[in-house]
C-alpha cells in the first residue's frame, strides 16, 4: 500500500497522501452541506426583522466589497503556491502562502469591523430572527477563516523544519482545497447575503 | 447554578438509586481490573487500539449496555401507563425517560451497533486491511462514547433533557425549559455526531480506494453497499444536525432568535431542521440492516441474492428520496395542500424501492435449501412484521388521514414495528452471524432461538395493542390516564409484551457466558458455509486480516473458489504496513467532554481552557511523526501456523 | 518569475474579477426585475463555484475524478434540497 508512484505530484505520492485528498473532498462536500444548511435558515428569517433593521438598512458594500476581492485574490495566490510546490519552488509557494494567509487576517479585521458598527448600531446577534441568522452565517464562514490561518501556520512551519515531501506537500494541498472552498462560501454569502439584501 | 440545584435530581428516590447504581458499578469495574491486574492489558489492547475490528467490538459493547439503559427506560413506561391512574412515575420524570428512551435508542443503541458491526465487516469484506483513517476511526468512537457519558450524566447531574428527543420549540427553550437539561441534549449530540460525520467520511474513502484488486463496485458484498450508501447519507445529512444543534445552544445559552416566540422567531424552523436529518437517519439505521439480511439469506438459503444490481438501485434510489420526505413529519403544522401533497408523493414513493428489496430477499428464499439458525430466524421474522410498519407508514403518508393518527400511540406503533424489525432485528442477526469471525466460537443455537422467540413474540405484543390504542385516540407522551377511557387492557397486554421482551434480552446476554463457557472453538473461520470475503481469513482474524490480499475475479468470488476448490489466499507473504496505536483520540474526546460539560453550565472559564487543549490535540497530530510499524514476514508465518493448523 | 504564474490560473482570476463585476450589474442598475437579478447572481456564483473547483482546486485532475463529482454533485442536490425545500415548507407553503 505504500509503493510510491513517482509520476504523479508530491502530494498524491502514496496511497495514503491519495486516500487523505478523497477523504478531504468528501468532507467538503459535508461542508457544502452545512453552509447550504445555514443559508435555508438566513433565506427563511431574512425578512422576519421583528423590531430590528433590515438587511437594506445595515448592509454596507464598500467593506463587503474589500472583503470579496481580498479573499479572490488569496485564492488565486494560494492555487499559485500550489503550482510553485508542483514545480518545486518551495521558498516562492512558501512567500504565496503566506501572503495568502496574510490576506486572510484582512478578511477576518473588515468583518469583525463589520460587526463592530452592527453592534453599535444596535444591532445584535439577539436583536432579531434576521441578526441571528446573519451574524451565525457569517460567523461561521469567519471561524472557518480564523481556524484556517491557525491550520495554515501550522503547515507552514512544518515545511519550513522538513521542506517539501510527500508528507507536507500532501498537507499544503489539502489546505489550499480548504481555502478555495471559503472563497467559494463567501461568493455565496456576497451573492445571496449582501446583493440580494441591497437590492 | 448552586450546588443544591446541580444534584437536585438525585431527591427523586428512583434516581438517587440508578445513581448509586451507576457508582456502584463503575467502583466495581475499577476494583475487579485492579484486582486481575487488567488495567495494562485493557489500556495496550482496547483503549488506545486503531484496529477497526477491535474498535468495532467496543462499539457493539457500549450498544449494548446503552440497549439496557433505554430498555429499563421503556419497561418503566410501560410499567407507569400498564394501569390508568398509576403513580410509578410522576410526569417530570415520565417526561425525562421517553426523552432519554429516544434519544438512547436511536443514536446511542442504533447507531454505534450498526457502525460497530461495519467496523467489523466492511474492511474484511472488501480484503482491506483497516479503514483508510484508522486513527479518525478510533476518535469518532470516543467522541461517540463521550456523548453517551454526556448524555447518562445528566439523568445525575443537573437533569436529563425532557423535551421528547425531537426537542421542538418553543418546549425545549429556556421558557419552558430553564434547567440545562436540553443544554445537555445540545451537546451530546453534536459531540457524537461530529464522531459520526467523521465515520462517514472515513468509510466513503475506505470503501472507494481500498478495495482487494479487481473488487469493482458491482462486486462488492451487498452489506458493503449497504454501508456505502448509508454513509454517503451520514456525510450528507449530519452537517445537518450539527448546524441544529448550534442554533439550539445559541437560542438557549446566548439569547439568539431563530427559534423565539418574538422578534421574528420561527420555532417550527427547529423541527424543520430536525427533520431533514432526522428522516435521512432512519434510513441510516435501516440500510445497513437490509445489507445485514442480503448477506444472511443468501447464505442461508444457499442461493446468491436474488436481483443484485436492483438492490443497489434501490438503495441508492432511497438514499436520494430520503432527503425530500421530511415534512412528513409535520403536516400538521399547517401548510398549504401543494406543500403536503408534495411530500406526501415523495413519501409514498420511497416505499416502492423497499417493496423491490423485499421481493427480492423473498425470490432469494424460493427454492432454496433453507437452514433455520438464529440469523436467519431474525431475517425471516423481519419480513412480515416490517412490512406491517411499511404499510402503516404508507397510510401516515396521506396528509389528510394524517391529522387522525398524528402524535397517537398509531404513530409510535408504526414506528417500532418500522425500527425494531428494521435494525434491532437485523444487527441481532448480524450480531449472531459475525460473532464467531470475531471471536472464534459461535453463540449458542438453542439460547438464541430462545431468546428470539421470547423478543419476537414479546414485541407483537408489546405493540400492536398501541396500533389499537392509537385509533381510539390514545395520544403518545401522556404519563397517565382515567379508566374511564377504556386504555387499560391493552395497556396491560403491552406492559406484559415488553416484559417477555426483557427476557429476551437478558437471555441474550446470558448466551454470550455460557457460549464463552461451553461452545466448541471454531477453526474452519467459515463456520457458516457462506459466500463473501471475511470467511476466508482466519477467526478470530489477526490484526492485518488477510495475510495475502485476495485477487477478485467475481461477485461471491469466495463461494466460487470453495467450489472449485481454490484457495484465494495462498501467495507469498509481504511485510505488512500497519499504523500504531495511540492514546490520543481517547484523550482528546475526554477533552471534548469536559469542554462540553462546562458549556452546558456555562461555565465559561472551563469552556475556554477545554476549548484550546481541543485545539492543542489538533496541533499535536498535525506536528506528530507517525509512520506506523511493519509486521515482518516471519511474525505472519507464525501467526498464521498458529491460526489455521498447517498452512 | 513567469513559470510561477501559469496561465489558467491568471485567467480563473480574471475571470472571477469579471464574474463579480457582473454580479454587481444587479445593484448598479436600479430598476431591474427582481427576477433577472436573481438569475445574474445564480449565473454568476455557480460560475464562480466552478472556476474554483475545477480551475483552482483541479477536481479533474486524478481517476478517482468520476467519485470526486458524484460527491460534489450529491452534496449540491442535497445542498438544494435543504435550500428550497425549508423554503417550500417554511415560507412559500403558507
Amino acid at each position: 500500500m505504500s509503493k510510491e508512484n513517482t509520476s504523479a505530484p508530491l502530494e498524491y505520492r502514496t496511497h495514503e497522501n491519495e486516500m487523505k485528498i478523497f477523504g478531504f473532498w468528501v468532507f467538503l462536500g459535508a461542508e457544502i452541506v452545512l453552509f447550504a444548511t445555514l443559508f435555508s435558515v438566513y433565506f427563511a428569517l431574512a425578512d422576519r426583522t421583528g423590531t430590528g433593521p433590515t438587511g437594506k438598512e445595515i448592509f454596507e458594500m464598500p467593506p463587503v466589497l474589500i472583503e470579496t476581492f481580498v479573499l479572490l485574490t488569496s485564492s488565486f495566490l494560494i492555487g499559485l503556491g500550489v503550482h510553485a510546490m508542483r514545480i518545486g519552488r518551495k521558498k516562492a509557494m512558501m512567500v504565496f502562502y503566506i501572503i495568502t494567509l496574510l490576506l486572510g487576517l484582512v478578511f477576518l479585521g473588515v468583518e469583525i469591523n463589520e460587526f463592530l458598527t452592527y453592534i453599535h448600531d444596535g444591532a445584535t446577534i439577539t436583536t432579531s430572527a434576521f441578526m441571528s441568522a446573519l451574524m451565525t452565517l457569517l460567523g461561521t464562514h469567519g471561524a472557518h477563516v480564523t481556524f484556517g490561518f491557525l491550520w495554515g501556520s501550522a503547515i507552514l512551519i512544518q515545511i519550513k523544519r522538513h521542506g517539501l515531501n510527500a508528507k507536507t506537500a500532501n498537507k499544503a494541498f489539502i489546505f489550499s482545497l480548504y481555502w478555495h472552498f471559503l472563497d467559494v462560501v463567501w461568493i455565496f454569502i456576497f451573492s445571496f447575503v449582501y446583493l440580494k439584501g441591497v437590492l | 447554578m448552586s450546588f443544591d440545584e446541580l444534584f437536585a435530581p438525585m431527591k427523586e428516590p428512583m434516581i438517587l438509586a440508578a445513581g448509586i447504581s451507576i457508582i456502584v458499578g463503575a467502583i466495581a469495574v475499577v476494583a475487579g481490573l485492579t484486582y486481575f491486574k487488567k488495567w495494562g492489558w485493557l489500556y495496550k489492547n482496547w483503549l488506545t487500539t486503531v484496529d477497526h475490528k477491535k474498535i468495532g467490538v467496543m462499539y457493539v459493547f457500549v450498544a449494548l449496555i446503552m440497549l439496557f439503559r433505554g430498555g429499563i427506560d421503556a419497561l418503566l413506561m410501560r410499567a407507569q401507563t400498564a394501569i390508568p391512574e398509576n403513580g410509578l412515575l410522576n410526569s417530570e420524570h415520565y417526561n425525562e425517560i421517553f426523552t432519554t428512551h429516544g434519544l438512547i435508542m436511536i443514536l446511542f443503541m442504533a447507531m454505534p451497533f450498526i457502525i460497530g458491526l461495519m467496523n467489523i465487516v466492511v474492511p474484511l469484506q472488501i480484503g482491506a486491511r483497516d479503514v483508510a483513517f484508522p486513527r479518525l476511526n478510533a476518535l469518532s468512537f470516543w467522541l461517540f462514547a463521550a456523548g453517551a457519558g454526556l448524555l447518562n450524566v445528566s439523568f445525575v447531574i443537573g437533569g436529563s433533557p425532557n423535551a421528547g428527543w425531537t426537542a421542538y420549540f418553543p418546549l425545549a427553550g429556556t421558557e419552558f425549559n430553564p434547567g440545562v437539561g436540553n443544554n445537555y441534549y445540545a451537546w451530546a449530540l453534536q459531540i457524537s455526531g461530529i464522531g459520526t460525520l467523521m465515520t462517514g467520511i472515513n468509510f466513503i474513502t475506505t470503501i472507494f480506494k481500498m478495495r482487494a484488486p479487481g473488487m469493482k463496485l458491482m462486486k462488492m458484498p451487498m452489506f458493503t453497499w449497504s454501508a456505502l450508501i448509508t454513509n454517503v447519507i451520514i456525510t450528507f445529512a449530519f452537517p445537518v444536525l450539527t448546524v441544529a444543534l448550534a442554533l439550539m445552544t445559541l437560542d438557549r445559552q446566548f439569547g439568539t432568535k431563530f427559534f423565539a416566540m418574538q422578534d421574528g422567531g420561527m420555532d417550527m424552523m427547529w423541527a424543520n431542521l430536525f427533520w431533514v436529518w432526522g428522516h435521512p437517519e432512519v434510513y441510516i439505521v435501516i440500510l445497513p440492516a437490509f445489507g445485514i439480511y442480503s448477506e444472511i439469506i443468501a447464505t442461508f438459503a444457499r442461493k446468491n441474492l436474488y436481483g443484485y444490481k436492483s438492490m443497489v438501485m434501490s438503495m441508492v434510489i432511497i438514499s436520494l428520496l430520503s432527503f425530500m420526505v421530511w415534512a412528513h413529519h409535520f403536516y400538521t403544522m399547517g401548510h398549504g395542500v401543494m406543500v403536503n401533497g408534495v411530500f406526501s408523493t415523495t413519501t409514498m414513493l420511497i416505499a416502492v424501492p423497499t417493496g423491490v428489496k423485499i421481493f427480492n430477499w423473498l425470490l432469494t428464499m424460493r427454492h432454496g435449501k433453507i437452514q433455520f439458525t438464529t440469523p436467519m430466524l431474525y431475517a425471516l421474522a423481519f419480513i412480515p412484521i416490517f412490512t406491517i410498519g411499511g404499510v402503516t407508514g404508507v397510510m401516515l403518508a396521506m396528509a389528510s388521514a394524517d391529522y387522525q393518527y398524528h402524535n397517537t400511540m398509531f404513530l409510535v406503533a408504526h414506528f417500532h414495528y418500522v425500527l425494531i424489525p428494521g435494525v434491532v432485528f437485523g444487527v441481532l442477526a448480524g450480531y449472531h452471524y459475525w460473532w464467531p469471525k470475531i471471536f472464534g466460537f459461535r453463540l449458542n443455537e438453542k439460547l438464541g432461538k430462545s431468546a428470539f422467540w421470547f423478543i419476537i413474540l414479546g414485541f407483537n405484543i408489546a405493540f400492536f395493542p398501541l396500533f389499537i390504542l392509537g385509533l381510539d385516540g390514545y395520544a403518545r407522551r401522556m404519563y397517565t390516564y382515567s379508566a374511564d377511557t377504556g386504555y387499560g387492557p391493552l395497556n396491560m397486554v403491552s406492559f406484559l409484551g415488553a416484559l417477555m421482551m426483557g427476557v429476551g434480552f437478558i437471555l441474550l446476554c446470558y448466551n454470550i457466558y455460557y457460549s464463552f463457557r461451553h461452545s466448541p472453538r471454531e477453526t474452519t473461520g467459515d463456520p457458516w458455509d457462506a459466500r463473501s470475503l471475511e470467511w476466508a481469513t482466519h477467526s478470530p482474524v489477526p490484526e492485518y486480516n488477510f495475510a495475502v490480499v485476495p485477487k477478485i475475479n467475481q461477485l461471491d468470488e469466495y463461494w466460487f473458489a470453495k467450489k472449485e476448490g481454490r484457495d484465494i489466499t495462498a501467495g507469498e507473504y509481504e511485510r505488512i504496513h500497519m499504523p500504531n496505536n495511540s492514546s490520543a483520540p481517547m484523550w482528546m474526546a475526554g477533552v471534548m467532554f469536559l469542554f462540553a460539560f462546562f458549556f452546558v453550565f456555562s461555565v465559561w472559564a472551563g469552556v475556554i481552557v477545554f476549548g484550546l487543549a481541543t485545539l492543542g490535540f489538533l496541533a499535536y497530530r498535525s506536528f506528530e511523526k507517525d509512520d506506523g510499524h511493519y509486521i515482518e514476514v516471519a511474525e505472519i508465518v507464525e501467526t498464521e501456523r498458529r491460526l489455521g493448523g498447517e498452512q | 518569475m513567469k513559470e510561477l504564474f501559469p496561465k489558467e490560473h491568471v485567467l480563473g482570476f480574471v475571470g472571477s474579477l469579471l464574474l463579480t463585476l457582473a454580479a454587481l450589474t444587479v445593484i448598479m442598475f436600479k430598476g431591474m426585475s427582481n427576477g433577472l437579478a436573481m438569475t445574474i447572481l445564480l449565473i454568476t456564483a455557480a460560475a464562480q463555484a466552478l472556476v474554483q473547483l475545477i480551475l483552482f482546486m483541479h477536481i479533474g485532475e486524478t481517476d478517482d475524478k468520476k467519485s470526486l463529482y458524484v460527491t460534489i454533485i450529491y452534496a449540491v442536490v442535497v445542498g438544494l434540497i435543504t435550500v428550497f425545500g425549508t423554503l417550500l415548507a417554511m415560507v412559500w407553503g403558507y
